[in-house]
This record gives structure tokens, C-alpha cells and sequence, in this order.
């Protein structure tokens, strides 16, 4: 059978179109709908339908139950005229959005169910493609990225520093914030508040620079050279206690072994071994330059890093700083899953669960052909892993499965 | 109301407007002999502009200060030259900044507040060995302080909790000097150019002439017309040598790959040829999409490439070396080690004569 069979489009379209039948109703317009931009993928189609507008939540629903469209956008930004070509729109401001992204992120899981094949010579290997093909020095993949538990469980933890620095940090209001689950691998978060609207690209990035903690220098979280006096830094808020929080925790757990493997200055290395009780007491009760004397400034600088890379939250850092970007519409379909972008109130997140809450599919089986696929558990039970197989699966795993184009319906 | 000696130190601020309003000049009167001064005045600021940067103060008469500033506004706006906008705005900002620092924290909030609308609390609180006098909402800091280069304005190396950004007494008069910078070069560039009569004009024509003497110095040297992939900044060599082995640019490396060979003056042709022959991509889309960095398609823009900040924000910055601790610009290291290598060569293998441009 021919490679354009994979993922059986046109029934995936049939269910998405049976789903928006009733499920647009439950979609709700973005705040100011008139100023928004609206942005959909067909099945099929490579490229994105643009520059749409809404009057309002009746005529976005009406167009979901026509269309049925595999991914679903709407833009941060307001504009005055949210139809017209770019330049033409009248950039109002934008809500500051937010996305993890599992995928970005280095994962044990990964090695476990991501692939990649290099396109010159056929190499392979498990988790990310390396930088080249070892190989072949060429740096050409195929990729096939899959998701679990643990990576959504990773994302999650993402989205919860994130919110602690919006709220602790930069003092939003809960109510000013709104979680989403991506539909696929991740989370977005949506701050719409008036502090955030106006700013421009180089302070969004200065954001972005503060929620990856790039650029913190060890001489400006009170770590100088010169002693100075002063109480401790260790419940102190923003990044100023975190990164010394996460030094104290980071020496107070260290084993002397795992100091030496970081391959630290000699003196430093000696210090922070014998002389830890001491270190952590002046951490504890000193102002952090009393602690500088043990520590080179190189291995400063290392164990800074380390402790940083800890506390900070792994966003996307283009999305963030894109002032004209397309986001997900909550509750509608991810057309690479059949899962659900969901809006997640922030109390709730801690218990959330996307394989069990998102699953949009719920009732009935379907007979499906499996090219390759990982272990998937959906909805509290485990399916796979599979190869070259005919199965007849729920009907939320058999999606999913189409979804990522990875089997086709047999009839 | 405000007094004349206040006007004078500050006359961008909106109560100086006014005073300097209902005095009711017009340009027949500033031709009278009577306000030589005052022209004169207005003359030395926009030449301190062009040669320091950095307008003195003259207070000891302040109705000629005063009034000089509208006046020396009028001078640039009159002589049409975009960069010279920014510098006498950023000259008048630095002349002020020089007397802000010494304001007292209620004076310095008042402006911060009433003029430029700041949100922001007094406080007492000494830290690190410095004493912190205000606490500044993140959205007026950013906007203020995000194009600032050196680390210790990053907010991630600030002191912020709930929104609130700490500032000793000296920094809060740089984040207003930024203000004030972009207030006085929105007031001359907003302005339609005009034509001054009398001695008027004839100012603006020797400072014409005093800016075109300036100008190499002033704006920077041109690039080489030869392309030599030997100067290009690790960032750059990394995505290229990446884009040689197939390997698929994220946008930002994409982006910057392109619009830098765009600026070090590659030809078209040639960059799509580049795109087209290592990966799958469309020469058409492709084209198209490089001629719109170009500024040959769309808005027009000629894009230059992204600062060094903003690509180490998106991680496209890779393994800096120590001239890059120098720069803030990937096209500067090109430009330096452009300059290093013809220097090495020798003058007579180089396309350009030595000594045509001084460093900055």
C-alpha cells in the first residue's frame, strides 16, 4: 500500500468532523475574539489559513463544525484589524505566552521511545539524532518522536517553576494566568494582564532571560568577591534565593565523590569537602559572599550553572519573544494525538493528568494495521509496543496511533 | 509652577514646555539681534551633540538655556539627518542625567512619575553593600533598561520579588535618562522638516557642514566587498558549516545565518543556491524568503542580523570566543577580524587603503 495511506486522513477528518459536531460548542473564544487573529491547519493541506477573524464565539464554533480543521490557532497578539495581510493589521499588544515543549528536553525516557534515521546513509539510534551521523558526518534525520508519562510529567514540572516565578517574581495574579495542555507534549501559559500587554520584543526577551536564568552572573546574586555584611540570602525571593537555595542544597547533598567528578578547582574541590559544615552554616546564617573565599571563580561559575539549569523553567524561547505568534484554541483537537488542548485551572495542576483528561475519543474500537509504534499508555491502561501488526484498539489509541501517522484503519 | 533655573536644567519636561509656551517667541523674534544667545546657545548644544555625545549645561544664564533647547530641537529637525536624531537626543539625556543623579529620591519619583509615568515605591534598604532607595515595577524597568548590555541591568541578576525591581539612587536616573532620551527624539523626528529663514537657516547650514566633516567618524566603516568566511564569528561559522552538513537550522539560526551573508554582502544567488543545494527546501520559497530578509519583498526591510544577546537567548550563540566578550554584535566581530586579517596580510593585499577610518 502506498506511503500517503499512513494515518488513513480522510477517516481521522470523518471523526474530527463528529467531534466538532457537538464538541464546538464547548470551545470558548479567546478574550477581545474581534482583535484576534485566527489561524487553521486542514488534513492534508501544508499550509496554514491566516489572517481570519470572528465576531464572535458563535462564528468561531459555526466554522470548527465546517471545517473540521487538524489544528486550531489564535493569535497573542490584539491588532485593530486582525484580517488585514501583517503590516496592515494594527499591532495593538499581545498576552505574554509561554510553551514547554518535552521535546526540547533531554530525557531518559527519550532514549526509550524516540528514534531517529539518518537520511544519507540509514543510520540509527534510540532518543535524540545526534549532532552528526556517526555514521556519515552528515546531519540530515528522520525523526520519530513519541511521548510517555514521564516526559508529560516533566513538562508539567516546567509549567509549575514557571508559574511560581510569574507569580513570586513578577507579582501577575493567578487569575491573570491560564494553563493549557498542549494537545501533544507539552503545556502553554497565557499571562493576559495589562503589565504584559505593551511590552515589547527586547523585554519579552529579557523575560524569557530571567525564566532560564541566562546570563546570571555569580557577582550579582550577592556571590562578590569584596565580603560585604548582610543577612542571608537563602529566603530571599526571586533568583537571588534560588540560586543560593539551590548552591546550599546542591553542597549540603553532594557525596565527596561527586564534588570531585565535577572537575572543580583543587582548592575548591578540598573546601567544599572539608570544609562544607562551615560553608552551609555561612550559607545559612551569612550573607553568600562570606562563602566566596572557598570557591574559585571558574568553579563559581560551574556550580552556578548546575544550580541554575535546577531552578529554571525550560521554555521555548522563540515562542515567547514572537509578538505576532499562533497559539493553540483550547479544547479543540491536536491533529497529531486526537487528544484535546485543555485548559487546566492552576489549582488543578498538580493532580492533572493529559493521558486520562485529554483523550478526546472515548467510545468504541476500530481495526488498525501498525507500521511501529512504542508502549502508549492511554486512559489508565497500557497498549503496545507494536510492530507491523493488525489490532483492533480502543478507538482513542487507534487515533492517536493515525494521528501520528504511524498505522492505517484496516476495513 | 516651575522655575526658570528647573526649566532650564530640565527643558524636555512638560511644565518647561509650557513656561517656554507662554513666553509666545516666534521666529521673527529669536532673529532679532536681541537673541543672538540664545541662538548661539542653541548652535553649541547640536555641536556637542555631534562631537561628545554629551551636551554641557550652562546654568548660569537660564533664560538662554532655557530657551536654547527648543531651538536647537528646531536645528536638528531642520538638518534631516536621521542619526544625528538619536545622538542629540541621547547628548541632551546624558546633560541631564548629569544633574538628575544629584536630585533628591522625592524629586527623582516625581519625575519618574508625572512625566514618564512611572510605578514607583521609595525604600530604604541596603543590600550587598549598596543602599537601594526605589522599587520599580518590571514593565518601566524593561523598558528602560532591556537594550542595556552590561549584565548587572539583566532583571535575572537584579533584586525583584512581586513585580518590583530594586535601584540605588544612580540607576534610577540612567533608566531616566532613557526616557528622556526617547522623549526629545521622538519631539525632532516627529516634526516635518522645514526650511528656517534668516540666520536661522544660515545655523543650520554650517552645522550641516560641521556634521558632514564628522560623518565617517560618527557612522561606523563599510564591510569589504569580498566575502572571507575566515572572519565570521564562531555563531555564524557553527550554523553554516551545520547548514553544509545537512543538519536543519532552527529559525533563529536560519534567520541569522541569512540576513548576516545578506549584510556581509553575498550575493542572492548565491545564499539560495547555499539553502537549496544542502536541504530539501524550495527554491522558490527559498528565494522568496531571502529576498524578504534582503528587503527587496514585503516591508522593505533590509533585516540586519539578530545582537549577541538575543542569540544567546535563543542558544545560537556557541562557543564565544574572547572577542566576542568585546562585542554586542555579530557583525562587529566580522568587521574587526576583517580589519585583523587585512592588517596581518599586509596594507597592499588589502582592498582598502590603511588609516581611512579611525576605531571608535
Amino acid at each position: 500500500m502506498a506511503e500517503q495511506d499512513w494515518g488513513s486522513e480522510q477517516y481521522v477528518l470523518e471523526h474530527f468532523g463528529g467531534f466538532y459536531s457537538t464538541g464546538a460548542q464547548h470551545v470558548e473564544a479567546p478574550t477581545e475574539i474581534k482583535q484576534r487573529e485566527f489561524g487553521f491547519l486542514s488534513f492534508g493541506g501544508r499550509t496554514m489559513f491566516r489572517h481570519i477573524g470572528f465576531e464572535d464565539t458563535e462564528e468561531l464554533r459555526r466554522y470548527l463544525r465546517n471545517y473540521s480543521p487538524a489544528h486550531s490557532y489564535f493569535s497573542a497578539a490584539y491588532y485593530q484589524e486582525p484580517r488585514a495581510p501583517m503590516a496592515e493589521k494594527g499591532w495593538i499588544g499581545a498576552d505574554l505566552v509561554f510553551d514547554i515543549d518535552a521535546d526540547h528536553f533531554d530525557l531518559p525516557c527519550q532514549k526509550t521511545h524516540d528514534r531517529w534515521t539518518c537520511k544519507t546513509c540509514g543510520e540509527a539510534g534510540k532518543g535524540h539524532p545526534p549532532e552528526r551521523c556517526p555514521g556519515c558526518g552528515k546531519a540530515t534525520f528522520a525523526e520519530e518522536n513519541w511521548l510517555c508519562e514521564s516526559c508529560l510529567d516533566a513538562a508539567k514540572y516546567e509549567a509549575q517553576k514557571l508559574l511560581d516565578m510569574l507569580i513570586q517574581d513578577f507579582g501577575f495574579q493567578p487569575s491573570e494566568l491560564s494553563v493549557n495542555f498542549s494537545g501533544n507534549r507539552g503545556y502553554h501559559v497565557h499571562v493576559r494582564s495589562p503589565l504584559a500587554k505593551d511590552l515589547d520584543q527586547l523585554a519579552r526577551r529579557e523575560v524569557v532571560d530571567y525564566i532560564l536564568g541566562i546570563g546570571i552572573e555569580a557577582e550579582y546574586q550577592g556571590l562578590t568577591s569584596r565580603q560585604v555584611g548582610g543577612g542571608s540570602m537563602l529566603g530571599r525571593g526571586g533568583w537571588r534565593g534560588r540560586t543560593i537555595r539551590a548552591l546550599y542544597d546542591f553542597v549540603g547533598k553532594s557525596t565527596p565523590e561527586e564534588i570531585k567528578a565535577l572537575k572543580l578547582g583543587r582548592n575548591t574541590t578540598r573546601d567544599l569537602i572539608e570544609e562544607k559544615d562551615e560553608i552551609l552554616s555561612s550559607l545559612m546564617n551569612q550573607h553568600p559572599s562570606r562563602i566566596v573565599r572557598y570557591i574559585d571563580k571558574k568553579s563559581m561559575e560551574k556550580l552556578l550553572d548546575a544550580a541554575v539549569d535546577e531552578q529554571a523553567s525550560a521554555i521555548d524561547t522563540v515562542v515567547t519573544t514572537d509578538l505576532r505568534r499562533l497559539i493553540r484554541l483550547p479544547n479543540t483537537l491536536h491533529g497529531k494525538t486526537g487528544w484535546l488542548t485543555q485548559n487546566v485551572p492552576i489549582e488543578d495542576l498538580p493532580d492533572y493528568d493529559p493521558l486520562t483528561m485529554a483523550v478526546a475519543f472515548n467510545e468504541g474500537t476500530e481495526k488498525v494495521y501498525i507500521k511501529r509504534a512504542p508502549e502508549i499508555n492511554l486512559q489508565g491502561e497500557v497498549y503496545g509496543p507494536f510492530e507491523e501488526e493488525t489490532r483492533e484498539l480502543p478507538l482513542a489509541v487507534a487515533m492517536f496511533l493515525l494521528c501520528r501517522k504511524s498505522a492505517r484503519v484496516v476495513r | 509652577m516651575i522655575s526658570e533655573r528647573e526649566a532650564a536644567k530640565y527643558p524636555f519636561l512638560n511644565d518647561a514646555v509650557t513656561l517656554v509656551e507662554t513666553l509666545g517667541l516666534t521666529l521673527e523674534d529669536l532673529m532679532d539681534p536681541g537673541h543672538t544667545k540664545v541662538l548661539d546657545r542653541a548652535e553649541r548644544r547640536v555641536a556637542q551633540a555631534i562631537i561628545n555625545g554629551e551636551a554641557t549645561s550652562e546654568l548660569g544664564d537660564t533664560i538662554t538655556e532655557l530657551l536654547s533647547f527648543p531651538v536647537g530641537n528646531m536645528f536638528i529637525t531642520a538638518m534631516g539627518e536621521q542619526f544625528l536624531f538619536r545622538r542629540y537626543a541621547l547628548s541632551e539625556a546624558v546633560r541631564a542625567q548629569g544633574l538628575l543623579k544629584d536630585e533628591t529620591e522625592e524629586r527623582l519619583a516625581k519625575i519618574a512619575r508625572l512625566e514618564f509615568g512611572w510605578t514607583l515605591r521609595l525604600v530604604d534598604e541596603s543590600l550587598d553593600g549598596r543602599l537601594y532607595r526605589f522599587e520599580l515595577l518590571f514593565k518601566d524597568y524593561l523598558r528602560n533598561a532591556a537594550g542595556f548590555r552590561e549584565p548587572e541591568w539583566k532583571i535575572v541578576n537584579r533584586l525583584m520579588r512581586e513585580g518590583y525591581v530594586l535601584l540605588t539612587r544612580r540607576e534610577a536616573s540612567r533608566l531616566l535618562q532613557e526616557e528622556i532620551q526617547r522623549r526629545i527624539a521622538d519631539l525632532v523626528s516627529r516634526r516635518r522638516q522645514i526650511s528656517l529663514p534668516g540666520p536661522l537657516g544660515a545655523k543650520v547650514e554650517s552645522l550641516k557642514k560641521f556634521f558632514d566633516e564628522n560623518r565617517s567618524r560618527l557612522t561606523g566603516e563599510d564591510l569589504p566587498s569580498e566575502l572571507m568566511t575566515e572572519a565570521f564569528p564562531p555563531c555564524i561559522r557553527h550554523a553554516f558549516e551545520g547548514l553544509m552538513a545537512g543538519k536543519r537550522l532552527s529559525h533563529m539560526e536560519r534567520f541569522g545565518l541569512t540576513s548576516f551573508l545578506i549584510n556581509v554582502g553575498m550575493d542572492i544567488d548565491e545564499i539560495v543556491n547555499l539553502f537549496v543545494s544542502v536541504t530539501d527546501f524550495d527554491e522558490q520559497f527559498t528565494r522568496y524568503q531571502i529576498e524578504h530578509i534582503a528587503g527587496l519583498r514585503g516591508s522593505r526591510t533590509k533585516y540586519t542580523p539578530p545582537t549577541c544577546s538575543t542569540f544567546k537567548t535563543h542558544s545560537v550563540c556557541y562557543n564565544p570566543e574572547r572577542l566576542c566578550q568585546h562585542i554586542k554584535h555579530p557583525l562587529s566581530y566580522y568587521r574587526i577580524k576583517v580589519r585583523d586579517i587585512q592588517r596581518e596580510q599586509g596594507p597592499e593585499s588589502g582592498d582598502e587603503a590603511p588609516n581611512t577610518q579611525a576605531a571608535k
